[in-house]
C-alpha cells in the first residue's frame, strides 16, 4: 500500500476548498483533507469526508474508452460498459457452474449463425441455425437472475446509477445513503473481479438500436461522426464511440472478455468516494474486498499518432434536416502547456451571452440560434480538436456562418485580446469551479478526472494558477500557430427537399 | 506409490488451501451484508415570510459554499395565452432578460452579470413563469438589483423582440428533424387535442401575430408582488435578506391579479394507431398512451409505485422485458403521469428497429394488459417501495431542492408536507390496491398509438390492429415566413 495522507476533519472540506480558490498557497490545506491510497494491486482510492448529509457518491473511472479499440471491435469499450451491469459469478446466476456451459452453447451457436450468414446461400440452413441460436439462448436465461445486480442497488436507495463511455475513459457512477457503503464495496469489485458477461447478444441488439438512435437517425449524430472520421485518419478519436454497426454485429464474448482482462487491470482503475463516509472505515473495507482483485499489468497507451494534415478537408451531408456546421482544427493534448491557453480561448469565444461568437452570430448578424467553441474533443489524452459548433438561423447558410466564425479567428490573430475579456474567463473559471464543486458527484468525478488523465487531482485547482498566468499575447501566438487553414476540417449538414 | 501419495497429498493441500483461502478471502454474499441504521436526517426549517406587497419568500441558509442562489415563480403561463398568438409567454419570458430594463440595456446587464461569473434569466412556461438567479455571495446586490429591475420594470425593446421571433422561428424550421421531438409533440396533440393549451404550439402565424404591445400587456398583468413567490438559499443571514428583499422590492406595488380558472380537459377513451412517415431513418418511436391524473389524486400512491413497477428504471418490468428480455430498444418508458393542476399522461413507448415495430408495440401493450389483470407479486412491490424509502434521503441531500420544493406545493396549493404524505401513502399501498387502481385507470385496449419512423416498414403491420391513420406534419408557411 502507498502512503495515504489522513487527517481529522475539522473544517468542512468546502471551506477549504474555497480558500484554496482564494489563495493557491492553500492547496497544502486542501490537501491534508482528500485521503488517497493505493491497494497493492494497483487500484487507487481518493476519499473526501462530507459529513452534510447521509448520502455518498461514487466514481470508478476506468482508464479506457474507445480509443483502446482497434478496427473490427470499434465498440467493444461501450458494449462491455453494458455488460458491466449483467453481473457475475454470484450475482445473477442460478448455478453458476450450468450456466457457464450453456453461455458457452450460446457462443458456439453465434458463432455458427455469423459464419452461415458470411457465406449466405442456404435460407434452410440459415433458419435452422437462428432457431438453434435463439434456444440456446433461451436455455442459458433459465439459470440467471435478470438485473439482479442493478436491483441490489436500487432496492438498497441507489440513485443515479449509470455509465458512460467515451474515447478516453468509461466512468461508473451511484450515489447511496451511506450505511449501504459496504454492499457497493462488495457489488463494485465483485463487477471487476468476476464479471459474467451474460445476456451479450441480446445486449449488443439494445447497443444497436442505441446507435441508431444517437447516429443513424439523428442529423447531427451523423454529423460528429463524419467530422471526426474526417479530422483522423489514423488516430482512434476519428472512431465512434458506439461503433460501427458491423462490428458491433459480429463481436463474439471471448473478445468482449479479453478486452476486459487487457484493460480493466486494478492499476488501470481509480475511484473517488465523495460523501458521509471516514477514511479508516473505507480503508479496510476497500483491501478486503477489492484486494481481492488479482493484480495485472497497466495497459499500454495509444501509440499511434495522428499525422499532420496537409490540407483543408471537408464533408458534405445532403438530408431533408436543416443546416449545421462543425468546423474543428488539430491541437495538441491537455498535457501540452499551451492546452490553458485554449482554455482562455475556449472562454472568450464561446461562453456566456459576451461572447464574441454570440455577440457576432447571435446577436448583431443573426446569422446563428447557436454558436459554441470548445475542445477536450473527441477526447483530453491525446492531441484533439478546437471545434466551432453553429446552428444557421431559418434563412441563413452554412457558408455565412462559416466566414463569421474565420472573421472571429482573423480577429484573434490579429488583435489582442482586451483584458477585460481574459479577466472575465479568469473569474468565471473559478466560479464555475466552485459551482462543479457543490455536489459530491460533481466533486467525485473531477477528482478522478484529473488524477487520471493529468497524473494529480491537485491539477484541478493548479490550473487556475495556470489560467492566471495567460496573456493576450499568448492568445494571439496559440491562434497563429494553431487555427490555419490546412489544419482545418469542415462538416455541413446541407438541406435536401425530399422528392416528390 | 510413493509418487501417488504425493499426489494425492498435493490434492489435499490444495484442498485445504483453497478452503482457508475461500473462508479468509470470500466475502459474504451481498444479502447477508448487515448495514448499519442510517443516521437521522436532519431537516432544515426553512423561513416563509411574507412581505407586506405579498410576496412571498422560502429562505434557507447555507453556509457551505460562498454562493447565494434563487428561483422564483410567478402565477402566468403559456396556457393563458390566446390562441392566435402561441409563443407570447415563451417570448414575453426571454425578452425580459435580454432586452433588459428602462433604465439598463439587455447588453448592460450581460455584461455586468459575466463580468462578475454570475447569471440571472427568465423564462414563462405552460403554467408558471420563472427566475433565477446565481452569484457568489459577495456580488449578492448586483444580482438582486438586476433580478428585481427585470422583475418590476422590463423594457422589451423591439429589436430584442424580433431576435427572439427569428430564434423561435429557427426552431420551427428544425421541429420535424428528429423523430424524438415529432413523436413527443404529436403524442400530446392526440391525447389532449391538437388545440388544447396543453398541446398546441407556436406556428410562424401566431409568432406574426406578436406585437410588442402584447408583450406589455402580459407582464402588466400578470407580474405583481402578490402573484410571486421567491426561494433563496446560499450564503446568508435569513433575517437580513428579508429586510433586503422587503427593500429592493418596496416600490413593486400590490395589484389585482387575474384569476383564470385552469382549463380543463375531457377526455374520451379511444384506440387510435397513428402514422407519422420520416425518410432516411431506419427506427421507429413509439408512443401509446391515455390520459393521466392529478397529483393529488388519493391513489397518486398507489400509481407511483405502479409506475416503478412498469416503467421507470433497470428494475422495471418494461425495461427488462423490451430491452433486457427482447434487446428491442435502448430506451424504454412508461409512466401514469400526474401534474399538480390538470391530469398528466398515461404512456409506454420506445425507440425500435423498425422492422420490431409491431413487436414492441405488443409487448408493451401486454405490459399494461398483465398490470389491469393480476395483481403484481410482492418481491415487486416490495422493490418498488424499498428503493422509494430507501432513496427518501435523497430528497434532503441540497438545501436548492429542499427550499424550492416547499414554494412548488406552495404554489400549486399542495400541503407544504406532502412529501412526508407521500411517503405515509406509499407506505401503505398493498398488491390489492395497485391491481384496483390499475384496472380502474389503465385501458390497454383503448390506446392511442403513435409511431413515427420508416412507415413503409410497418404500416401493413400496424393494420392489423386497426385502421391507420396518417398524421401530416408539414410546417404551414405564411407570407414572411415562405
Amino acid at each position: 500500500m502507498k502512503a495515504y495522507i489522513e487527517t481529522t476533519i475539522q473544517v468542512g472540506v468546502m471551506v477549504v476548498i474555497m480558500s484554496v480558490l482564494a489563495t493557491s498557497q492553500s492547496l497544502s490545506d486542501f490537501d491534508k483533507k482528500v485521503h488517497e491510497f493505493t491497494l497493492d494491486n494497483g487500484l487507487k482510492f481518493i476519499i473526501v469526508e462530507r459529513h452534510e448529509a447521509p448520502v455518498v457518491s461514487f466514481q470508478t473511472y476506468a482508464d479506457v474508452g474507445s480509443v483502446d479499440e482497434v478496427k473490427g471491435i470499434t465498440g467493444m469499450a461501450h458494449v462491455f460498459e453494458h455488460m458491466a451491469f449483467k453481473g457475475s459469478k454470484s450475482v445473477g446466476s442460478k448455478d453458476y457452474e450450468k450456466e457457464a456451459k450453456a453461455l458457452t452453447e450460446v457462443d458456439v451457436a453465434f458463432l455458427n449463425l455469423k459464419k452461415e450468414l458470411r457465406q449466405g446461400s442456404d435460407p434452410d440452413r440459415l433458419a435452422e441455425l437462428e432457431k438453434l441460436y435463439f434456444k440456446a439462448q433461451e436455455e442459458a436465461s433459465k439459470y440467471m437472475i435478470h438485473d439482479e445486480f442493478e436491483e441490489a442497488l436500487v432496492r438498497a436507495g441507489g440513485v443515479g446509477l449509470n455509465a458512460s463511455t467515451a474515447p478516453d475513459a468509461t466512468r461508473y457512477v451511484v450515489s447511496l445513503p451511506s450505511n449501504k457503503l459496504e454492499l457497493w464495496m462488495l457489488l463494485e469489485s465483485d463487477r471487476f473481479l468476476n464479471p459474467v458477461l451474460r445476456e451479450f447478444y441480446k445486449e449488443k441488439n439494445v447497443v444497436m438500436e442505441e446507435r441508431r438512435l444517437r447516429t443513424e437517425n439523428s442529423p447531427r449524430g451523423r454529423l460528429f461522426e463524419e467530422f471526426l472520421a474526417l479530422a483522423y485518419k489514423a488516430h482512434p478519436y476519428g472512431e465512434p464511440v458506439v461503433g460501427h454497426m458491423s462490428d458491433i454485429e459480429t463481436m463474439t464474448r471471448r473478445e468482449a472478455e479479453e478486452f476486459f482482462t487487457k484493460y480493466y487491470s486494478p492499476a488501470n482503475l481509480t475511484i473517488a468516494i465523495v460523501g458521509d463516509v471516514y477514511i479508516d472505515e473505507v480503508r479496510s473495507l476497500a483491501q478486503n474486498y477489492f484486494g481481492r482483485i488479482p493484480s495485472r499489468a497497466k495497459p499500454e497507451p495509444v501509440e499511434t499518432v495522428e499525422p499532420p494534415q496537409m490540407g483543408e478537408r471537408s464533408v458534405v451531408i445532403k438530408t431533408s434536416a436543416q443546416p449545421s456546421v462543425l468546423i474543428g482544427y488539430h491541437k495538441p493534448s491537455i498535457h501540452h502547456p499551451d492546452e490553458v491557453v485554449f482554455d482562455a480561448i475556449s472562454d472568450v469565444l464561446g461562453v456566456g451571452r459576451m461572447s464574441r461568437l454570440y455577440r457576432s452570430l447571435v446577436v448583431n448578424k443573426k446569422i446563428a440560434t447557436r454558436a459554441s467553441a470548445f475542445h477536450g474533443f473527441p477526447g483530453n489524452k491525446y492531441p484533439d480538436l478546437f471545434t466551432f459548433s453553429v446552428v444557421p438561423s431559418r434563412g441563413h447558410t452554412n457558408q455565412e456562418c462559416i466566414e463569421a466564425i474565420d472573421v472571429e479567428i482573423e480577429r484573434l490573430k490579429t488583435e489582442l485580446v482586451s483584458n477585460v475579456e481574459l479577466e472575465r474567463a479568469k473569474t468565471r473559471s473559478r466560479a464555475s469551479l466552485i459551482r462543479a464543486l457543490s455536489s459530491n458527484r460533481g466533486l467525485a468525478r473531477q477528482l478522478t478526472f484529473y488524477e487520471v488523465v493529468t497524473g494529480d487531482w491537485r491539477n484541478l485547482f493548479r490550473q487556475l494558477d495556470a489560467l492566471d498566468q495567460v496573456t493576450p499575447q499568448d492568445i494571439q501566438r496559440v491562434a497563429q500557430e494553431y487555427f490555419v487553414v490546412t489544419s482545418r476540417t469542415v462538416a455541413t449538414i446541407e438541406t435536401q427537399k425530399p422528392k416528390g | 506409490m510413493k509418487l501417488k501419495v504425493f499426489a494425492q497429498m498435493q490434492w489435499v493441500m490444495f484442498v485445504v488451501l483453497w478452503f482457508c483461502f475461500y473462508s479468509v478471502m470470500a466475502q459474504n454474499h451481498y444479502t447477508e451484508l448487515a448495514y448499519p441504521e442510517l443516521r437521522d436526517i436532519q431537516i432544515p426549517v426553512v423561513d416563509q415570510v411574507t412581505l407586506s406587497n405579498g410576496m412571498q419568500l422560502f429562505l434557507l441558509e447555507d453556509h457551505e459554499l460562498p454562493l447565494i442562489r434563487l428561483s422564483a415563480r410567478i402565477r402566468v403561463g403559456s396556457m393563458y395565452e390566446p390562441a392566435n398568438k402561441i409563443g407570447l409567454a415563451a417570448i414575453t419570458g426571454s425578452v425580459m432578460r435580454s432586452g433588459g430594463t428602462a433604465s439598463r440595456s439587455g447588453d448592460a446587464i450581460d455584461e455586468a452579470l459575466e463580468n462578475i461569473a454570475a447569471s440571472v434569466e427568465t423564462q414563462i412556461g405552460l403554467d408558471s413563469g420563472s427566475a433565477s438567479m446565481s452569484v457568489l455571495s459577495k456580488d449578492l446586490n448586483v444580482g438582486l438589483s438586476i433580478l428585481a429591475d427585470i422583475l418590476m420594470n422590463p423594457s422589451f425593446p423591439e429589436e430584442k423582440i424580433e431576435l427572439a421571433k427569428l430564434q423561435w422561428r429557427s426552431a420551427i424550421a428544425r421541429r420535424n428533424d428528429r423523430a424524438n421531438g415529432i413523436a413527443g409533440r404529436e403524442f400530446r396533440k392526440l391525447i389532449y387535442g391538437a388545440d388544447s393549451v396543453y398541446a398546441r404550439h407556436m406556428e410562424y402565424a401566431t409568432l406574426d401575430n406578436i406585437v410588442r404591445d402584447d408583450l406589455v400587456d402580459l407582464h402588466a398583468r400578470f407580474f405583481h408582488p402578490n402573484n410571486t413567490m421567491l426561494a433563496i438559499w446560499g450564503d446568508f443571514d435569513a433575517s437580513k435578506m428579508s429586510q433586503k428583499i422587503e427593500q429592493i422590492f418596496q416600490d413593486w406595488k400590490t395589484q389585482d391579479v387575474p384569476s383564470i380558472p385552469i382549463p380543463e380537459v375531457h377526455y374520451e377513451f379511444r384506440q387510435t394507431i397513428n402514422v407519422i412517415p420520416m425518410e432516411g431513418v431506419n427506427q421507429t418511436h413509439i408512443y401509446m398512451g391515455h390520459i393521466g391524473g392529478l397529483r393529488n389524486d388519493p391513489d397518486y400512491f398507489a400509481l407511483s409505485l405502479m409506475n416503478r413497477i412498469l416503467g421507470s428504471g433497470y428494475t422495471s418490468r418494461l425495461f427488462k422485458e423490451v430491452r433486457s428480455r427482447q434487446g428491442l430498444a435502448y430506451a424504454v418508458f412508461g409512466s401514469f403521469s400526474a401534474a399538480y393542476e390538470h391530469p398528466g399522461m398515461f404512456y409506454v413507448g420506445c425507440q425500435t428497429h423498425a422492422k420490431s415495430t409491431l413487436q414492441a408495440i405488443q409487448s408493451m401493450k401486454t405490459e399494461v394488459t398483465k398490470l389491469t389483470e393480476s395483481e403484481v407479486t410482492a418481491e415487486e412491490l416490495e422493490l418498488a417501495r424499498e428503493s422509494f424509502l430507501n432513496a427518501f434521503v435523497f430528497n434532503f441531500d441540497s438545501k436548492g431542492e429542499i427550499v424550492n420544493r416547499l414554494m412548488t406545493y406552495s404554489y400549486y396549493g399542495y400541503p407544504l408536507d406532502f412529501l412526508q404524505k407521500i411517503k405515509e401513502g406509499i407506505e401503505k399501498v398493498t398488491q390489492a390496491d395497485i391491481l384496483r387502481v390499475a384496472k380502474q385507470r389503465l385501458n390497454a385496449d383503448k390506446m392511442q398509438i403513435l409511431a413515427v419512423g420508416p412507415s413503409q416498414d410497418f404500416r401493413d403491420a400496424l393494420a392489423t390492429l386497426g385502421d391507420v391513420n396518417e398524421i401530416d406534419i408539414a410546417i404551414p408557411s405564411t407570407a414572411s415566413s415562405p
